[in-house]
Parts: structure tokens; C-alpha cells; sequence
């Protein structure tokens, strides 16, 4: 059972620190240096680690709530990656690296490729980790379209800091950025959740605030509930995430569900984000877009929803006659 | 207030050994005809003697005091039970009600004598329970029922007719949703009664369903004479009682496993001639039934620990019902109903025909959300 209290504290923490990022001050690819050193110097960044990996011992849903945090604030740091990274690196028997990490198995839309301090692989082929750390000249620049570099490397690091036997196979890593993609989403959904209530609340029309409306409502208990499906998928994802070291199988089950039913919530609570706030919420000096532009994009990155039904679809179409709901409740209990 | 939280509901080694003793007894309980077209019936498959069976087990009145014939297991340990009957499509219809609500509002309302005389029984299986709640001009507009109960010497004089019981004609007791006096305010004035189905004045009419089975019907009180322990809980109290009836019977998985038997069949009926589409379909399907079904779980954690989770429950409801009336619908676009063997067509015509009422019974989806629209501070 996860501390509460502990959580809480933590989750403070990085509202406290995420809040003061302004979503709007900031445009596209300019790096918020001092929130990176801040967000370091907190911890964030090692806090899947064990105290004998040099972290805290944290469980996963506490190592994980400054990124579904930072999500929520539309920040622009690759936060989650280098939990990741460092998790993988420390996983591999490698001590962790301090700077913003990649994460990647080909090298190509990396998340702020050019800022990296760091890059963590898996050879397609080869079972090996390798740590690398590209020049900032190296990268091609690219972007999704809530603005986040997106940069691709031309050829494969040369300059190897140092490398293990990888700790998991090239689908399980993918399906370990996945997993974190559902977690932004369910962070960036509820916020743009909590931004069109309160819309709904000032807003006046007709005499009255939006939130008098039935059909307002109606369609704000539709996007509240996809929020929860979102948190419910994110928080299954965090707490199999031990399960991609030890038991892969059933972790890519859950990741893959948790990227497709948050990738719902994320088109839904979008769509619906918008048509509640009317005109002001299309314009750029909105809030609304830097949160919605991010869940667009994430919602395709690391495996489309095809991709993920592909594999979910083969998994269940796999399973013996009358299979699925053992296979269901198996899942479950291998993650307790 | 704002969005409840879902707290992962972790399981023990004892669940899950409960889940085994479960599906062991079922395989040697559901007869070998049990066919996809049986267990699509979900929970309206009524069997006296296999709900009396499963009584015997003790898998009825799980929650309930020991010294009220239960067995004081908490809500997670009866969630398992109660999934693992409903994804074997197992008849639970004769203990349905009496075990999902009835009895947790007994409990907390009854008198001693109806604990000590009723709750055994639940608990043996061998007592139904209907709901009296609807009413001819009041379905989604509960607190303008009509239904009346009248003090007199000997205790209660029930007069009016409630509508939609469902297996009413197997009822022991119903409990019903009435007015017992005026009030100024828009939900006081009501109380619910504990109505023997055996006492004079009472008729039960079938209304066949749109598959032309009869499973709900009119139930009309004609001056019944109660007496006067029938009053449940406080005189003028009915409206928050139901309430929180309701929230019993808006949580539990038969809430999102209503076409389970159904996605069964397609999975059979794909077999690997799946259409290129299929997989897009399927993925969705899975990745929602594992959510529904952790989020379905963090209810009964809820109930567990003593909470009254009525929003919660209404969001599990309302995503529930969504998906379970979207299975036929991808099941027609994948397989051609009448192309395939009769036992794909017969699960798929029960379930298409019972999915309509997926959204209405229990509360509708659009009180469902107006529910949700309140718990976040909208109304």
C-alpha cells in the first residue's frame, strides 16, 4: 500500500514548483532552464530508484506524480524520460546521469533530442543498453504540434559512454514510453477538465453561467468521466511499471490499454474542452492550447491507437475460447 | 467537490483464491447446455436452486453480520464472487436484488426482527426481493410518487401500483418507495415500506419486454393492510434511504459485464477470418474492459471501507452502459449475424434486444449525469 501522506507531500511539491510555469509566457522550444534545475535538485529525476540505486525507495505512483503534475502544467521538460532513463541505467546496473535523458529505441523523434544531456538506447537487435551523449549539432530538429522538440538523430551515437545487457526487450521499452504518454494525458485532461468547470462557472450567456445549462452539464459529466477512465488507466500503467523488468507480457497488455483508453479521454475531453469555451479557448493567448495541442500530439506518439488495438486485438484473438476474462482477471492479480 | 479518485484496488492471495473456489463450482454447477445464449441472459437467468446453492457456499450475504445468517466478508471478497458469476453467465436473477441492495438496507435501516428474521434467509438464497420504486407517471422524477402508505390501528395502509419490478412474480417482498406524508420540501414525506408479496390486495400483471419475455411487471397495492414494523428505517426518511440503495445498485460489475457473453462469441466467431477492421475494434474493447473493470473495483474498495461512493459509482455506470450497448453494435460490423452459426445469432439477438434498457435501468444515463454535473459543483 502506497503512503498517502508521503504522495501528498510530493505532489505538493511539484505544484508548488510546476505552478509557476506559465504556459503562455513560454514559447515554443525555449528551454526552462531554472525549472530544470529546480525540478533536478528536488529529486524528480531519480525517484524510481531504490535508496541503494542513490534514490528514495519511492513507490511508482509517488515517483511518478511530478510528471503527471508537470503534464498538467504543460511544461516543457522531458521529465518523464529521465525518470525513465535513470530508472533504466540503474535497472542495468549503470549508475544514473545527471541533465535531461532520452529514451529511445531508434533515435528518431526524440523528445527535446537538442537540450539532452543524455540518451539511453536499445539496440533493435542487440541486447544491449547503451548511454550516449550526442552533440546538440547532431540532432535534426523537429516538433510535434503542441511545439515540444521532436529531434531525430542522422546516424547512431558513436562516442558510447558506457553500456550493459539491456534490462528489457526494444517493445517492453516502447511500451514504458507509452505507459508514460497515458500518464501526461491523464494529467493535461484533468486540468483541462478543471479549466472548462471553472470557465463554465464565470461565463455568462443568456442571463445565466454556462454551468446552468443541462446540455453544458451534460457534456461536462461526459468529459469528467473520461478524466476518470484517463487517471484509472495512468494509475494501472504506474503500478504494473515493476512488471516491465520482471513480467513484460503483462506490462505491454496494460500499457497498451492505458495509451488507447487515455488516447480516448484525450480526443473527447479535447473536443469537448473547446466547444464549451467558445471562440476564447481557439485563441493563442488562451491557456487552453498549450494543454489540448499537447494531448493531440501525445495521444499518436510512442504506438497510434491502431497500433496498440493491433496488439491487444492479436493478444485477446490469441486466447483460448471463453479465454478473456481469466486472462482479464489474471492481469489484475499478477500487477497486485 | 470535484472528480472522485479511483484508488487502485489492490488484490490479496485470498482473493484470488476465492476466485478459484468460484469458478471451480461453477464448472460443475452451470450445466453443460449452458450456452452463450443462456449466459447472455447476464443477471436476469432466474434459478431458485442455484441461487440457493450458492447460498450454501456462502457466497450470498457475504457483507452481513454473522449473527444475521452472513458471513462478514468485506465488498472486495463479494466483488469477486459477484464478477465471476456474471462473466460465467450464471442464472443469479432469484437473489439478485435481495443481495446487491436489499439486504445492505435492511441492515442499515431495519428493524432487529427483520434482520434477525430476513437477512438469514438472503443469505440462504432463498429469499427475492423486488424494487418498488417506479411508478406509472414517475420514472426519472422519483419523488413524485404517488404510491401511498396511510397510517391507520393496525399500521400501514399501502394503496397505488408500482411499475418495472422486475421478477415480481417471484417475489417474497418488495421494498416500496412511498409517501407517507406532505411536506414542503421537494424530497420529504416519503418512507420506504417492507411489503410481504403474500398479504391480500396485492397483484402482480406481467408487461412482456420487447423480446417478448416477461421478466418486469405492474405491481398495483390495493388497500394492504401493513403492519406496522413494515416502515423501514424513520417515517419521512425515504428519500435519503433510496438514495443510498441506489448507490448499492449502481456500482457492482453487472454494470459493464452485461454483453460480456456476447464479446465471448465474437472472439469465437472471428475465429481468423477477422476483417482488417477487426483489431481496431477489439483493442478498444479490451482496453476498456480493463479499465471498467479496475474502476468497478476501487467502487467495492470504497464500500469496503464504509464509504458512500454515489458519485464514483455514477461515472462507472454511466461509462459502463456506453460500452455495453457499443458491443452489439461492433459485434454486427464484424461478423454478419445471420452468416454465422445459431448460437452466434441467438447471443446476439438477447443482448441487442436487452442493451436499450442498459441506460435506463438503475437510474438513466441522463440522471446519471446530472449526478455527476452536481458532484462537480455545476447544479
Amino acid at each position: 500500500m502506497q503512503d498517502s501522506s508521503q504522495i501528498d507531500l510530493i505532489a505538493d511539491s511539484a505544484g508548488r514548483l510546476f505552478a509557476r510555469h506559465d504556459p503562455l509566457a513560454q514559447a515554443d522550444d525555449i528551454w526552462p532552464a531554472p525549472l530544470w534545475t529546480e525540478a533536478e535538485e528536488a529529486g524528480f529525476t531519480l525517484a524510481l530508484l531504490t535508496e541503494d540505486q542513490g534514490g528514495f525507495g519511492f513507490s511508482p505512483a509517488e515517483a511518478l506524480a511530478p510528471v503527471r503534475i508537470a503534464a498538467a502544467q504543460a511544461v516543457p521538460l522531458p521529465l518523464g524520460e529521465t525518470v525513465l532513463a535513470n530508472w533504466l541505467l540503474a535497472a542495468a546496473g549503470l549508475d544514473p546521469v545527471e541533465g535531461p535523458l532520452g529514451v529511445s529505441t531508434d533515435g528518431r523523434a526524440v523528445p527535446f533530442g537538442r537540450h539532452l544531456a543524455g540518451l539511453v538506447m536499445l539496440d533493435a537487435d542487440a541486447a544491449t543498453l547503451t548511454l550516449s551523449r550526442p552533440a546538440a549539432a547532431d540532432w535534426q530538429h523537429g516538433s510535434n504540434i503542441a511545439g515540444e522538440p521532436r529531434d531525430s538523430l542522422g546516424a547512431l551515437p558513436a562516442d558510447i559512454l558506457a553500456s550493459a545487457p539491456a534490462p528489457m526487450a526494444p517493445a517492453t521499452l516502447h511500451a514504458l514510453l507509452a505507459a508514460l504518454r497515458s500518464v501526461q494525458m491523464a494529467g493535461a485532461a484533468g486540468r483541462v477538465l478543471d479549466m472548462t468547470l471553472h470557465y463554465a462557472g464565470e461565463r455568462e450567456q443568456f442571463g445565466r453561467a454556462l454551468s446552468r445549462f443541462q446540455a453544458i452539464q451534460h457534456n461536462c459529466a461526459i468529459m469528467a468521466s473520461h478524466v476518470a477512465a484517463a487517471n484509472v488507466a495512468a494509475d494501472l500503467a504506474i503500478a504494473s511499471l515493476p512488471q516491465a523488468l520482471n513480467a513484460p507480457e503483462a506490462f505491454v497488455t496494460i500499457a497498451a490499454a492505458a495509451k488507447i483508453r487515455t488516447g480516448e479521454a484525450a480526443t473527447q475531453v479535447a473536443a469537448l474542452s473547446h466547444q464549451i469555451h467558445g471562440a476564447i479557448g481557439f485563441s493563442h493567448e488562451y491557456a487552453l492550447h498549450p494543454l489540448t495541442r499537447r494531448l493531440w500530439s501525445w495521444r499518436d506518439e510512442d504506438g497510434t491507437d491502431a497500433e496498440w488495438c493491433r496488439l491487444l486485438a492479436a493478444r485477446v484473438t490469441a486466447l483460448p475460447e471463453r479465454g478473456l476474462w481469466p486472462f482479464l482477471t489474471a492481469l489484475h492479480e499478477e500487477a497486485a | 467537490m470535484s472528480l472522485p479518485a479511483y484508488p487502485l484496488q489492490q488484490l490479496q492471495p485470498r482473493h484470488s483464491a476465492l476466485r478459484h473456489e468460484v469458478r471451480a463450482f461453477l464448472q460443475e454447477a452451470l450445466p453443460p447446455g449452458w450456452t452463450a445464449s443462456r449466459r447472455a441472459q447476464s443477471w436476469s437467468g432466474f434459478d431458485a436452486g442455484f441461487s440457493a446453492r450458492l447460498g450454501a457456499r456462502g457466497w450470498l450475504g457475504m457483507t452481513l453480520p454473522k449473527a444475521y445468517g452472513g458471513h462478514e466478508r468485506d465488498a472486495v471478497e463479494r466483488h469477486i464472487v459477484v464478477e465471476e458469476l456474471l462473466a460465467a453467465g450464471a442464472p443469479v436473477a432469484a437473489h439478485w436484488i435481495a443481495d446487491r441492495q436489499s439486504a445492505p438496507l435492511l441492515l442499515r435501516h431495519g428493524t432487529e426482527e427483520q434482520r434477525l428474521t430476513i437477512l438469514p434467509r438472503i443469505a440462504a438464497g432463498t429469499c427475492c426481493f423486488g424494487i418498488g420504486m417506479s411508478e406509472a407517471n414517475s420514472g426519472s422524477d422519483l419523488a413524485s410518487v404517488r404510491t401511498k402508505a396511510v397510517r391507520n390501528d393496525a399500521g400501514w395502509v399501502l394503496t397505488g401500483a408500482k411499475l418495472w419490478t422486475t421478477y415480481a412474480q417471484y417475489a417474497h417482498y418488495m421494498i416500496v418507495f412511498c409517501r407517507t406524508g406532505a411536506s414542503e420540501a421537494r424530497h420529504g414525506g416519503f418512507s420506504q415500506m417492507l411489503v410481504d408479496m403474500s398479504l391480500p390486495g396485492i397483484s402482480v400483471k406481467p408487461i412482456p419486454d420487447i423480446a417478448g419475455e416477461h421478466h418486469i411487471n405492474e405491481v398495483a397495492f390495493d388497500d394492504v393492510q401493513l403492519p406496522p414494523d413494515a416502515l423501514i428505517g424513520h417515517e419521512g426518511d425515504g428519500w435519503a434511504q433510496v438514495m443510498s440503495e441506489l448507490a448499492f445498485e449502481r456500482s457492482g460489475p453487472d454494470r459493464f459485464l452485461s454483453s460480456f457473453a456476447l464479446i465471448d462469441e465474437l472472439l469465437r466467431g472471428l475465429g481468423s477470418v477477422a476483417p482488417d477492421r477487426a483489431p481496431a475494434a477489439l483493442g478498444r474493447i479490451a482496453a476498456r474492459l480493463i479499465v471498467l473493470r479496475q474502476m468497478s473495483l476501487s467502487v467495492a474498495g470504497m464500500l469496503a471501507r464504509g464509504e458512500q461512493p454515489v458519485l464514483a459509482a455514477a461515472v462507472v455506470k454511466d461509462l459502463g452502459a456506453l460500452f455495453e450497448q457499443e458491443i452489439p453494435e461492433l459485434a454486427r460490423d464484424l461478423i454478419d449475424p445471420g452468416a454465422v452459426d445459431p448460437e452466434f445469432a441467438a447471443t446476439f439477438a438477447r443482448t441487442l434486444l436487452a442493451a436499450p434498457s442498459f441506460s435506463l435501468r438503475g437510474g438513466t444515463r441522463e440522471i446519471l449525469r446530472g449526478i455527476i454535473a452536481r458532484g462537480l459543483g455545476l447544479r
